[in-house]
């Protein structure tokens, strides 16, 4: 007869496998026996829709395709890449023709990430090493701020194209297409109309040519979503006069409305800071609105990630991730649907109060991107650290934009000057009307 | 010319030498520009829709606006209804 006592319970209590935390990646309940909603959750396959890893470029060196020579830079002013040995001339495959990101948007759902978006791995390091095959020397690159670099021995040049876990590599990168001189001659005719009330020490050290081209990170994001705003209006019914001389008085009768408005709309290309140092606006301690300002590029135009274009260029390294760059995307987001909805509440002639808002983002898509950003810096001295000045020239565009310092007592002097020849102008007119 | 309007003259000096020396600072540091996003970016929006309902009138009043009219401040934030997870 078999033996059909009860299985023993699992061991409890101090000590017991209970107080081991389960491994990492599983879940201790069968997720069959949840709730739709968190079963769904926790089966939802990884977010990371879109590869854009380049295989055919892991072992960090780009070749010529015609001879196979690694010397490889971007041609100035165009797309193209051309091999320095050979003249041979080639254009990268344009990123959004390659993984269909400009399509579709509408049909959006849930979080789609291109893999270099994905999370910065927290025990990732900046230091890329390379075995030259060429000679077996070792080359490193720090991809906090570069992503190529020679081998010493051989003269190979090697670029982080394999897409590392620590943000370094985007998925896409848009090329310069403005050349050196002509920022330079941006940034001269921006500071020459700023001259009169420049700092001392600034004009003194300004030297254009010290111009850094530089690829700054950003997340480029599509998105799907509806919106709803409410709040009151008023419209103008009868307006009239009280009162004679100069103790006439207008005033205002209006019709007051409670008024709500939908709108569901598509975002194409929306670039987002994805810098923490960048991506902090607050003009009170740092001039990064400039670097805003110079927004939006042509991102239609950017190519798949080769860190060839980066050659000779500096980069600096993205260390939010989309988790963190949400609130951010969101605030726009609201910002975008009233703008939007300003159009329909035209006749209130006397203004929208609205009061609340609400967002539904249907599905939203991640793209990382290096955008090519001239920068003019100067550091003015002062409390907390001082200011650093930025000037930016866009790379694509040429549009500029900058922070000069001013030197305060000469704005304060031409300030008191003006006041005082208003007020002799004022006091002129009250003696002779009196 | 009444003595009230003689004393709104007087402040033309001090008004004048404040808003010339802000437009200046602005002109060379630009602390209000920023990247316009809500006009610079792709958006592509069905027909907006919406209602309104006659819900009072104010009579008499001074004020040429309606009080707290944000209609153009897009990126002042107002109460923001989340969405019911329920």
């Amino acid at each position: 007869m078999p033996n059909t006592s009860p299985p023993i319970p699992p061991p409890t209590g101090p000590g017991s496998p209970q107080d081991v935390p389960p491994p990492a990646g599983s879940f201790p309940i069968d997720p069959s026996t949840l709730p739709p909603p968190i079963r769904d959750e926790l089966q939802a396959p990884d977010p990371v829709a879109i590869n854009t890893s380049a295989a055919e470029l892991k072992d960090g060196l780009n070749r010529c395709p015609k001879c196979g020579s690694t010397e490889i830079k971007q041609k100035p002013g165009t797309d193209l890449l051309i091999c320095l040995y050979c003249r041979n001339e080639w254009h990268g495959e344009g990123v959004e023709e390659a993984f269909g990101l400009g399509e579709g948007i509408d049909q959006l759902t849930g979080t789609v990430m291109a893999s270099g978006a994905r999370d910065i791995a927290a025990d990732a390091a900046s230091m890329m090493t390379f075995k030259c095959p060429g000679c077996g020397a070792e080359v490193t690159v720090n991809t906090a701020n570069a992503m190529t670099a020679r081998c010493h021995w051989c003269r190979h040049v090697f670029g982080v194209n394999e897409q590392v876990p620590n943000g370094a590599v985007p998925d896409a990168v848009l090329p310069f297409h403005i050349k050196k001189d002509d920022a330079v001659a941006r940034i001269r005719q921006f500071v020459d109309k700023r001259q009169l009330f420049a700092l001392k020490e600034f004009k003194e050290q300004f030297t254009p040519e010290n111009v850094v081209a530089v690829y700054l990170p950003y997340m480029i994001v599509d998105g799907n979503v509806s919106a709803d705003v409410a709040g009151h209006a008023e419209i103008e019914t009868r307006r009239y006069e009280s009162g004679s001389g100069d103790d006439k008085k207008t005033y205002y009768d209006a019709d007051v409305y409670q008024v709500d408005r939908h709108v569901d709309f598509t975002v194409d290309d929306l670039p987002l800071e994805s810098s923490a140092e960048r991506g902090n606006l607050d003009t009170r301690t740092n001039t990064n609105n400039i670097i805003n300002t110079i927004l939006p590029f042509d991102t239609k135009n950017a190519v798949k990630w080769n860190a060839s274009y980066l050659a000779g260029i500096s980069s600096e390294k993205r260390d939010l991730d989309v988790e963190k760059l949400r609130p951010h995307l969101e605030d726009e987001l609201l910002s975008i649907a009233r703008a939007q909805v300003q159009k329909s509440v035209g006749r209130y002639d006397r203004g929208v109060r609205w009061e609340q808002e609400h967002l539904s983002v249907h599905g939203t898509r991640w793209v990382a991107m290096y955008l090519p950003v001239w920068l003019y810096s100067y550091h003015q001295p002062g409390p907390n650290g001082g200011m650093l000045h930025y000037i930016a020239v866009n790379g694509r565009t040429g549009k500029t934009m900058g922070s000069v310092p001013v030197q305060h007592w000469k704005l304060l002097a031409a300030a008191l000057t003006v006041g005082t020849f208003l007020e002799v102008i004022s006091l002129f007119f009250l003696r002779h009307s009196s | 010319m009444s003595h009230d309007g003689g004393m709104w003259l007087l402040a033309i000096g001090p008004a004048g030498a404040a808003g010339l020396y802000w437009g200046l600072y602005r002109y060379y540091r630009n602390t209000d520009k920023s990247h316009d996003f809500e006009h610079e970016t792709a958006v592509e929006a069905k027909p907006i829709t919406g209602s309104e309902k006659k819900v009072g009138e104010v009579k008499g009043t001074q004020e040429t606006r309606i009080d707290g009219d944000n209609v153009a401040a897009y990126r002042k934030r107002v109460q923001r209804i989340q969405d019911n997870t329920s």
